[in-house]
């Protein structure tokens, strides 16, 4: 009986011993874990000076991230860099997106995935919709509005025949060897950002109110930056009368875009010109039929006023608007 | 004695110790949480401000955590009275959208009070068609309310935040830790481990976002604007009421769907609550459609988005054995308390993706596998084969091919909309149709 009940106090003294061990080093697990949040919290992040709060999607903030990353390589390195570029071709084309380098004159010194590129001059090359996409390149780097340096067009794959849509984005960068420099990287069939239409309604807004009628030419050019894969920018009047259809090439068949409704009935145009009565540009979402599903997507209009002449008039472009996951 | 109950669980009548009561309230908290991206993604999609965002979550709270004391404290007509709590519902969520682009938060508010009536008055409706939900059907439906929550654990799971964008290697990892955790916690822990894996689970996967997702201390430390304690604002988008009869029929079906999943719900909360029961009792299933239906209509007129029966809570009842309804209780009445601390509201939900999506795996497994048993625990023939099979095939299609529903005539897009409803009613059709012999065979001998 006693040798029983001085097994049972063992026991006892064991499983204690046992517990307060694995308490310990739950404690100890947990105490270090806080520390390493705490250092971590602390640490800074090597795109702190980046602003990417502007883009929805992961995809578009990892590119920007991926031309800023080697444009800072590029900057410290200079030329020598190449070789490490050209060393590491894999890690510079993933099957998202890719590296490449230009002079200001549109020589190629490096394509992470087309080495064939590589000392040829592409200043004159266009997309298949006649794009000339180095010249895009140059300008939106001179451009204020885009800090990113967005450029969209259309090519290919390497290794495939059928014309992919990109948007790149760029850095330019001055070497300690003295060269300027363009790094810049391209995502293939990227997502539509807010960003990318405000981007180029504010280009085209500035446009018209620094030339005037003749810049609704350069805007309604196919051509032109201010159109790209569904996005079109439009201008219309106060009274509704379109200047540059959001539609067609051409304004022959006039709608009254004040009076036109969504699918469920709303009248974007009307309420957002409401809106711009206190705001510089508004965002208005409206729905519309999705392809193919049928079933009703969500879209944006992105409107600035802008004014031609003595006139004010109303610039904007429509995108598409994330959706959820499910 | 108190760690025999401990390893056991609670059951369902069972209140535990004040201590084991607050935490495992807590636990379940967490797990309605998930559910709070229903109101942000609302209020994103129709770029509500952040006030109407607050104020629209507070609502939903309410009415969720009112709805879930209402359906557990045991009231003689209304309400389970199992561990059975109210979440922002799902599957209202796109009609609700449409509703609030058609007519502003009004017309949402009417229609989600229009669904609530609808689902009230299915509720005696459901306890006259026991004879249609045999036990097989029953485990199907069970195994297919764990089904239903597919898609939102797995792109949680992921960290997905937009359809088609990049997937994040530390997204993964949180979520695998996350949900290693709480099974390995439920498997081989003992006492709180066992009954707090969800907890556990939840905290260390936080812990581990923290450390290797920036993104995740940032969201912490932008908290600190939101007020502590503040009284839900009855801003203009929130005043007033409508209806609109063209939106009528897509509600009604909806409720009809909601009410079929709250079904599945509520026989699961039985399945696990009540394991020695030989038949599906109805009274329980009906009072808690009842209290159901009553929480949608609460919740249209207090201005939150529809609610409806949580599958991952009672998913997680199951798995801890903890089943008492006294914790679903208390976590209402926690959610109502939240609902007037933003500051905690905006902690909470900014809960990394990955760990709720792991949190709806764990809940979610368990109610896949409660019905399978379920469906497989009486004798096995043809005609059950080719009903269950069927089902199967037809309920599962509208998840992997919502597309080809889109495109179909309008009376089959209102039928085939998620895998629970469908798979239910061509279930119950099968049968009725498959036993058509036997029931002439009895007319026959009846008539000689």
């Amino acid at each position: 009986m006693g040798e029983q009940a001085l097994q049972s106090v063992r026991s006892h003294r064991k499983s204690d011993n046992r517990s307060r061990r694995r308490r310990f080093v739950i404690g100890v697990v947990l105490a270090l874990l806080m520390i390493l949040v705490a250092v971590l919290s602390g640490c800074q992040s090597r795109y702190e000076a980046l602003d990417l709060s502007m883009y929805q999607y992961r995809d578009t903030k990892n590119l920007v991230k991926f031309v800023y990353d080697a444009s800072r390589i590029l900057s410290e390195e200079g030329l020598t860099s190449l070789a490490y570029f050209r060393d590491n071709r894999a890690r510079f084309e993933t099957p998202d997106y890719y590296l490449y380098i230009y002079d200001t004159t549109g020589t190629n010194f490096y394509h992470a995935g087309m080495e064939e590129m590589e000392g040829k001059n592409v200043w004159d090359v266009t997309d298949k919709n006649g794009k000339r996409i180095f010249p895009l390149i140059v300008e939106a780097l001179e451009d204020a509005n885009n800090p990113h340096a967005w450029v969209h067009y259309s090519w290919w794959e390497p290794g495939r025949f059928y014309p992919v849509p990109k948007s790149s984005c760029h850095f330019k960068v001055a070497t300690p060897d003295g060269e300027e420099l363009i790094v810049g990287g391209g995502i293939n069939f990227p997502h539509e950002e807010k960003e990318f239409i405000r981007i180029v309604v504010d280009d085209a807004a500035e446009l018209i109110e620094r030339v005037g009628p003749d810049a609704l030419v350069d805007i309604a050019d196919p051509v032109s930056e201010y159109n790209y894969r569904d996005v079109r920018v439009f201008v219309f009047r106060q009274d509704g009368e379109m200047l540059i259809s959001p539609a067609i090439n051409s304004t022959f068949s006039q709608t009254n875009l004040l009076e036109c409704v969504d699918e469920v009935g709303q009248k974007p145009f009307a309420q957002a010109l409401e809106e711009l009565e206190s705001a510089d540009s508004v965002w208005e979402m409206f729905m519309a039929k999705g392809p193919y599903q049928r079933r009703l997507i969500r879209k944006c209009l992105y409107i600035r006023e802008a004014t031609l002449v003595d006139e004010q008039v109303y610039v904007a472009a429509i995108t598409d608007l994330p959706e959820p996951p499910y | 004695m108190a760690r025999a109950v401990e390893d056991r669980g609670y059951s369902v009548n069972q209140v535990p110790p004040a201590a084991h009561l607050l935490v495992s309230s807590i636990q379940h908290v967490l797990l309605m949480v998930t559910s709070l991206v229903i109101p942000i993604l609302f209020a994103s999609q129709v770029s509500g401000s952040p006030e109407f965002a607050a104020s629209l979550i507070a609502f939903s709270m309410l009415a969720a955590g009112l709805g879930s004391v209402i359906q557990s404290v045991g009231l003689p007509f209304i309400g389970s009275g199992y561990l059975c709590p109210n979440v922002c519902g799902p599957s209202y969520f796109s009609l609700s959208l449409s509703a609030a682009w058609v007519g502003g938060l009004p017309l949402m508010r009417g229609m989600v009070i229009v669904a609530g009536l609808v689902e009230m008055a299915i509720a005696p409706i459901i306890e006259r068609l026991r004879k249609v939900f045999p036990t097989f059907i029953v485990g199907l439906v069970v195994a297919m309310v764990g089904v239903s929550i597919l898609a939102p654990s797995i792109t949680s799971f992921f960290g997905l935040a937009f359809r088609e964008d990049a997937i994040r290697a530390p997204d993964m990892l949180v979520g695998l830790f996350s949900l290693m955790v709480m099974v390995l916690a439920n498997l081989w822990g003992r006492r709180f481990a066992k009954m707090y894996c969800l907890l556990i689970g939840i905290l260390s996967g936080w812990i581990l976002a923290a450390i290797l997702i920036p993104e995740f201390r940032h969201d912490l430390v932008a908290v600190k604007d939101a007020p502590i304690l503040a009284l839900p604002a009855m801003g203009a988008a929130f005043r007033g009421i409508t209806f609109d009869l063209k939106m009528v029929v897509p509600f009604v079906v909806i409720a009809i769907s909601g009410s079929l999943k709250s079904f599945g719900n509520l026989l699961a909360a039985q399945s696990v609550s009540e394991p020695a029961l030989e038949e599906t009792d109805f009274a329980p299933i009906r009072k808690g459609l009842l209290a159901d239906g009553f929480s949608t209509v609460l919740a249209g007129l207090l201005g939150g988005m529809a609610v409806d029966t949580s599958s991952s809570n009672v998913g997680l009842a199951g798995a801890t054995r903890v089943l008492s309804r006294w914790i679903s209780v208390g976590a209402g009445v926690i959610f109502v308390i939240l609902a007037f601390f933003p500051r905690l509201i905006s902690i909470l939900s900014m809960m990394p993706k990955p760990v709720m999506g792991a949190s709806l795996i764990f809940a979610g497994s368990f109610m896949v596998s409660t019905g399978l048993r379920q469906m497989f625990s009486e004798p096995w023939g043809s005609r059950k084969t080719f009903v269950v099979g069927i089902a199967f095939f037809f309920g599962l299609s509208t998840a992997f091919l919502p597309s080809l529903y889109a495109r179909a005539p309008h009376f089959v897009q209102t039928l085939f909309t998620d895998p629970l409803p469908t798979a239910t009613i061509v279930a119950v059709v099968l049968n009725q149709v498959f036993n058509l012999d036997i029931l002439f065979g009895r007319l026959r001998r009846k008539q000689k």
